[in-house]
């Protein structure tokens, strides 16, 4: 009965875990990182790093649009080989998964409230203060961390933060400075932003933790496209105007 | 007794599939790192019982102010009653919830997102249940009023003694699931920043990247409040055959 069940499973499942082909699993959500394009085709800077990855290691590419929440799961249960879906690694989240060497560094930044008194990060800890979080990103997990004497309003949704700030009922949005700086662009009547990160994040590939061989694949094809400029023309294809704007301001660009 | 030894052996028999499952595909668990977050769970848990405890009460008075409605001699009020049922049962919680909170509590300068939370679920809850209680009442053949009104019962009384306590029993059954639903969709008040149940999960599972260990304690601890619930009402079923 047991040995039935088990060939049973393996004929359902053998094709996605035996064939060549490299499946990456993205949410195509996240302009202009992970996106499809008019024909619904996957676009944006994580398929092109997945494109390029795949043609280093020589494999044909699969691209797996899955919900964000999906993303783990999927992983872990062999439906894909790894992840490029913005993801930041933590030490905590790396319990879990495997992260590649970063391949973006970004950094959290604030939207804020114009009437709001705060002028600085540092002044952020404080009661009195109420700060928009969106759940479950960095920005909340620095929050809980860090801003412990401020009054933290926890949101689905990076839209209703937005709402929060510019409502008034939050003097603040803790997000990465790209997003940040979006938003602020669509609302700068009602908003100020400080697009200085006060802290620096990576973004990494997931991976198993047992899959030690891809893990090494991926690292050198990462140094690889790295020091042939492949991010910097990622960055110029997909951020050209905000790429001049940091440069403007004098802030450090993602790549 | 009987009952009891089938629902444990189909109980473990589904704890060994599960188990089985988890370990051919090679799963990976981690649930030390979401055991770090214990207090999110618990905190989350009685958020989430209290929310559900108060929008269930007040649901029940919602969808009794609009059976009065309903059934109301005036046409005005009728379609005023019909226009809510229909308004707030074919449109999604979600939008309810933004639009009641961001815009109508906005404008009026209510700001305590509990309050919002409660009183939007209990409205989207009671729209649904003042329909149960229409068709418990409709369910009484209308030879029962007719029967009555012969004897020489006021309507009162023919409503406290011989309808409702007969529609009562009809309407259990489809109360516990709507009761069940009211706690299962309180997971949706996350979208106005109230930290319950279902969005701690979130927030572990974003900080763990630990889905499924995240979300397995979350299904436990849903259960864990509506089955009481439905004991409670199927008890109070048995209890109302008696009588009648």
């Amino acid at each position: 009965m047991f040995k039935m069940m088990s060939l049973f499973c393996v004929l359902i499942f053998s094709g996605s875990s035996w064939s060549k082909d490299l499946i990456v699993g993205m949410e195509l959500s996240y302009p202009p990182f992970e996106m499809t394009d008019r024909s619904g085709k996957p676009d944006g800077i994580s398929v092109d790093i997945a494109k390029a990855l795949a043609l280093s290691l020589k494999r044909d590419l699969r691209i797996e649009n899955i919900s964000f929440d999906g993303l783990i799961p999927a992983l872990k249960t062999k439906k894909i080989d790894l992840i490029i879906s913005s993801m930041t690694s933590t030490p905590e989240r790396a319990k879990s998964v495997a992260f590649s060497t970063p391949y973006l560094k970004t950094g959290l930044a604030l939207l804020l409230q114009k009437k709001s008194k705060i002028q600085k990060p540092e002044e952020l800890n404080n009661s009195g203060i109420t700060i928009a979080v969106k759940k479950g990103s960095t920005g909340h997990l620095f929050a809980t961390q860090n801003l412990k004497n401020a009054n933290l309003l926890v949101i689905d949704k990076e839209s209703s933060c937005v709402l929060e700030v510019t409502q008034g009922k939050a003097d603040a949005f803790i997000y990465d400075s790209l997003s940040i700086y979006q938003h602020h662009k669509k609302h700068t009547t009602v908003t100020r932003a400080i697009l200085e990160s006060f802290k620096e994040e990576f973004w990494a590939i997931a991976m198993r933790k047992n899959d030690q061989e891809l893990m090494e694949q991926v690292n050198i094809f990462l140094k690889v496209y790295k020091e042939n400029g492949g991010m910097d023309r990622l960055g110029d294809k997909y951020l050209g105007d905000q790429k001049k704007e940091f440069k403007k301001l004098n802030i450090p660009f993602y790549f | 007794m009987k009952q009891l030894l089938y629902f444990i052996s189909i109980l473990l028999f589904f704890t060994s599939v599960s188990l089985w499952s988890f370990n051919e595909i090679g799963y990976e668990w981690n649930w030390a790192g979401v055991l770090d977050y214990r207090k999110k769970f618990s905190d989350g848990f009685i958020t989430t019982i209290w929310i559900s405890v108060s929008a269930l009460s007040l649901s029940i008075i919602i969808a009794l102010m609009n059976s009065f409605l309903l059934g109301s001699r005036h046409l005005f009020l009728r379609t005023l009653g019909k226009f809510y049922v229909e308004l707030v049962r074919g449109t999604p919680l979600l939008v309810q919830l933004l639009l009641i909170f961001y815009v109508f509590a906005q404008s009026f300068g209510i700001s305590n997102r509990y309050l919002v939370g409660i009183f939007s679920l209990a409205l989207f809850s009671g729209a649904y249940i003042s329909e149960i209680f229409r068709a418990g009442l409709e369910s009484i053949p209308k030879a029962q009023w007719d029967a009555a009104r012969v004897m020489g019962l006021s309507e009162k009384k023919i409503l406290s003694i011989i309808i409702i306590p007969q529609a009562f029993r009809v309407i259990l059954p489809p109360l516990a699931g709507q009761f069940i639903s009211l706690i299962k969709d309180s997971s949706l008040l996350s979208v106005i920043a109230i930290s319950e149940l279902t969005l701690n999960a979130q927030e572990v599972n974003s900080f763990t990247y630990s889905t499924l260990e995240s979300y397995i304690p979350l299904a436990f601890l849903y259960l864990l409040l509506t089955l009481p619930l439905s004991q409670i009402i199927k008890f109070l079923e048995k209890k109302m055959k008696y009588e009648t």
